[in-house]
């Protein structure tokens, strides 16, 4: 087992076949490749993905799906080849993993990147950053606001 | 400024614009421009912003985690059985409840 130093969840062991593979890295970050995601419990379904190699670099991200649960993913030729997907779009979760990366603002609501998800091949492990060619997606989907006082009609 | 396919735009002296093909809503371009001139879409260099800033997020984001998810569109199915390791942290090969029923 490798071990892996986390931004926030100290030193962990890994196995090689739980490696996303970003062989372009991601938008801003090109040279970072190898990402581990990571579930904590009791901040289910949120999955961290922390780099293996940059310590400090620890995405938060979530499955698209549970963000927009109508999600449409329209992934080009060429975010097709580099998931090593050819021919036809993927369907999340049986051919590809789609997650949102999200954005922590100090006074406004979160959002989450729902141009740019990050799709990883299930079988190869294959993973891109991709844009969505079609869609009216925003690259800074604002979650609706919790409110536990929402009456039901 | 009004273009038709196989026409062009001149901008300064080193960058030409040209219509290729219009298809639909889609129009493909060709683009002249010196090594100097990064020519990228737009939004690739908005999500390169938005990926620098998501990366700044606090070590510790727990709180203001569990309030996001508070505010889920979908109630989140009930966590995955711990496969191995601590009872924090928990790596495994991810299968999030996305598989159709």
């Amino acid at each position: 087992m490798a071990k892996c130093r986390t931004k926030s969840h100290g030193e962990i062991e890994y196995s090689e076949d739980v490696v996303m593979h970003f062989s372009e890295g991601l938008f801003g970050f090109e040279s970072e490749t190898r990402f581990l995601p990571i579930e904590v419990p009791s901040l289910h379904p949120l999955l961290f993905l922390q780099s293996v190699e940059q310590q400090g670099l620890c995405f938060i991200t979530l499955p698209i799906l549970v963000i927009d649960p109508a999600y449409r993913l329209m992934l080009s030729p060429g975010d097709l080849e580099l998931a090593g997907l050819p021919g036809k779009q993927p369907v999340i979760g049986e051919d590809v993993l789609c997650l949102a990366i999200l954005t922590l603002h100090k006074d406004a609501p979160a959002t989450a990147n729902l141009i740019a998800p990050l799709v990883m091949n299930l079988r190869t492990r294959q993973a891109v950053q991709a844009i969505v060619c079609e869609g009216d997606y925003s690259h800074q989907h604002v979650f609706p606001a919790s409110s536990p006082e929402a009456v039901c009609s | 400024m009004r273009r038709r396919q196989g026409e062009a735009i001149l901008i300064g002296d080193g960058v030409e614009i040209r219509i290729l093909s219009i298809d639909g809503t889609r129009v493909k371009m060709g683009i002249l421009a010196p090594r100097s001139v990064p020519v990228t879409a737009r939004e690739i260099e908005l999500v390169r912003k938005e990926n620098l800033q998501a990366a700044e997020t606090p070590h510790d984001a727990s709180e203001a985690l569990a309030q996001l998810l508070k505010a889920l569109p979908v109630e989140p199915p009930p966590p995955a059985e711990p496969s191995v390791k601590s009872d924090e942290t928990i790596l495994e090969v991810v299968d999030l409840g996305e598989k159709k029923a």
